[in-house]
């Protein structure tokens, strides 16, 4: 199913697809464009070229609340919260959802599966927006995402001058398109032009680099990659794959709330113990703890590379101490043949 | 159940509390009807008090005790503390069993060396009562139990008696050094494991205690002719949801939570060491 619609008309889109539940969609603030859920009045920026942060919160919220308890000093009720109501994202590039495919198969696929996030996806319809104008910071070519057409979509989105094309791809799909109803115009004549999206070539050799980091946990580079590192935990908090949460309550002795919340595996206190012993003490083990599991230890188990190029951290990073730069300094660069 | 979320507790209720030590108590706690949940010597437990936490704690009974769950635990951070401060009929949340448990199959047949030091023994004792209870499957038993002083030493009647009197088995008691109401051996416990000459063949040793004291242990027990194989240890690590997912028991590509706690010597080996 084709449906296109004018892109003066996308603000009663929005209005319509957020009377099912909450949208979230890439809004303009200020000089920021972020994933939020959208009100009357909002600024949509479907021509961003990534959101600052990845849009992942909305299958792993920043903030979860999953239990409320109450007690009376002897007794304990712990009551679970689970109502998650069904919600859409509008403009989430191939990319990013290419990387909720990766939390996918730890938060889904390993057993137990997580019950919070699987309804949340399941609830979840999935209007995904091709993307024709990576930044040079963009480098997804490299992990095999087309930026220009996204599999795991419900619905691909494709701007183009004066309308976007809707191109439903299931049943999800297909009943968010129907719901929009008279808003929407048949565009079942329009074909979607392949477009070869080309992103920034690094220079990176990713070719076993998983298997060959087997031997460098103590490489010499880890002294110095770390050195810049500021602990400052934004890669982790912008990052689409990064996936760590913390768990705690909010409350008092009577009643109180029990949420998650992400975390960071760059903050010291991540690993640190009552009594105060700490496995990851120092910001060395720290950064290679991060690119250790982005490139060896998530491939050991799910068999790729836990990055999709989005380049946020290259964005991001104060110090330029991004996953480029680490693939490079442990032997993921092409050295160029004489 | 299966479709119910693994980080949600439910209601236990404190049965007893027993103070082990100045600063060790064991809990024994019942679910609505019985045991929370079924489990194997090794696994753990996420405990929580509201609104101080969560934590996990290595169940110190053995699954061949159906009255209550019992866990033998050190007052040292904010969880333990709240524990610490309850009273019988007080409810708390609880949720496992998490982890992957001693293997007890594997170990049929062999002669145990159990070497636990301080609150090590609180994952151990489990492990001990259920081969107690399936006594025929194992063969001779060691126990190398040691503490700073005498007041550190945890159940003290049960080791020195019951354990003691079990057939075939052997019981060997240490602290760090003199004491006036201590005629016993005095002596760190990867010492007394030199000084006792266990021989390796047909053994399989299973050790816990403060990293200190495994580092040296696991030495002691390699000069002895201890092969990585036959030494089973079990880490302790920060845990928040207790299923493989919130990362920070992450070590290598496995999580300690649901992949450990329980290693063999031969499989830490291959793991970076950081524990």
């Amino acid at each position: 199913m084709k449906k296109l619609i004018a892109r003066d008309k996308l603000p009663e889109l929005w209005e319509a697809l957020a009377a099912r539940g909450p949208l979230y969609l890439p809004v303009q603030e200020g000089p920021v464009v972020s994933f939020k859920t959208w009100e009357e009045g909002a600024e949509a920026n479907l021509e961003a070229t990534a959101t600052a942060v990845s849009p992942k919160d909305v299958f792993l919220p920043r903030e979860e609340t999953f239990l409320q308890y109450k007690s009376d000093g002897t007794k304990l009720e712990l009551i679970p919260l689970e109502d998650i109501d069904p919600v859409t994202v509008f403009g989430i590039h191939p990319c990013d959802l290419r990387a909720v495919e990766m939390l996918d198969k730890v938060y889904l696929e390993q057993d137990p599966p997580d019950t919070l996030y699987k309804k949340r996806r399941e609830n979840t319809t999935v209007v995904a927006l091709s993307c024709d104008r990576p930044d040079p910071f963009c480098f997804c070519n490299e992990f095999d995402v087309d930026p220009a057409d996204a599999p795991g979509a419900d619905v691909m989105a494709y701007l183009r001058n004066g309308n976007v094309l809707l191109e439903a791809r299931n049943d999800k799909g297909r009943a968010l398109l129907e719901q929009a109803g008279d808003l929407l115009q048949d565009g079942s004549a329009e074909s979607v032009e392949k477009k070869e999206v080309k992103t920034a070539d690094f220079g990176l050799n990713l070719e076993g680099l998983p298997e060959n980091l087997k031997e460098r946990f103590e490489d010499p580079a880890w002294d110095e990659l770390y050195k810049s590192c500021l602990g400052c935990g934004v890669c982790t908090y912008v990052c689409p794959t990064c996936y760590c949460f913390d768990v705690e309550d909010f409350g008092h002795e009577r009643e109180g709330q029990r949420f998650r919340c992400w975390d960071s595996c760059m903050y010291g206190h991540f690993t640190e113990m009552a009594g105060g012993h700490n496995p990851r003490a120092g910001r060395r083990e720290r950064v290679r703890q991060r690119f250790m599991h982005k490139l060896r230890y998530y491939p050991e188990t799910f068999g790729e590379i836990a990055c999709v190029g989005c380049g946020r951290c290259l964005r991001s990073c104060p110090v330029n101490l991004d996953i480029v730069q680490a693939i490079k300094a442990l032997g993921g660069e092409t050295v160029e043949q004489r | 159940m299966s479709s119910a979320n693994p980080l949600m507790p439910q209601q236990a209720t404190i049965l007893d509390i027993t103070e082990e030590t100045p600063d060790i108590k064991t809990l024994r706690v019942v679910g609505k009807d019985g045991l929370p949940f079924d489990f194997m010597p090794g696994q753990c437990a996420m405990l929580s008090v509201p609104p101080v936490g969560e934590a996990i704690f290595s169940i110190t009974s053995s699954p061949t005790c159906r009255e209550c769950l019992e866990f033998s635990i050190k007052n040292v951070g904010n969880v333990s503390n709240a524990l610490h401060c309850l009273v019988p009929g007080q409810q708390i949340g609880i949720r496992g069993p998490y982890g992957n448990g001693f293997p007890v199959d594997q170990m049929k047949g062999k002669d145990l060396l159990f070497i636990g030091g301080g609150i090590g023994l609180a994952p151990l004792r489990s492990l001990i009562s259920y081969c107690f209870a399936h006594r025929e499957d194992y063969g001779h038993i060691d126990i190398v139990y040691g503490a700073r002083s005498p007041a550190d030493l945890i159940r003290k009647s049960e080791v020195r008696e019951s354990w003691a009197e079990q057939p075939d088995t052997s019981v060997y008691l240490t602290v760090d050094a003199e004491f006036p109401d201590w005629d016993g051996h005095v002596g760190f416990v990867p010492t007394y494991v030199s000084e006792l000459a266990f021989k390796p063949e047909g053994k399989i040793a299973i050790t816990c205690g403060p990293p200190i004291m495994i580092k040296f242990v696991l030495q002691a027990l390699d000069k002895l002719g201890f092969s990585a194989d036959q030494v089973i240890t079990t880490l302790e690590m920060r845990m928040k949801c207790g299923v493989g997912k919130c990362g920070r028991c992450n070590l290598g590509s496995v999580y300690v939570c649901k992949d450990g706690p329980v290693f063999s010597l031969e499989e830490l080996n291959a793991l970076p060491a950081e524990y």
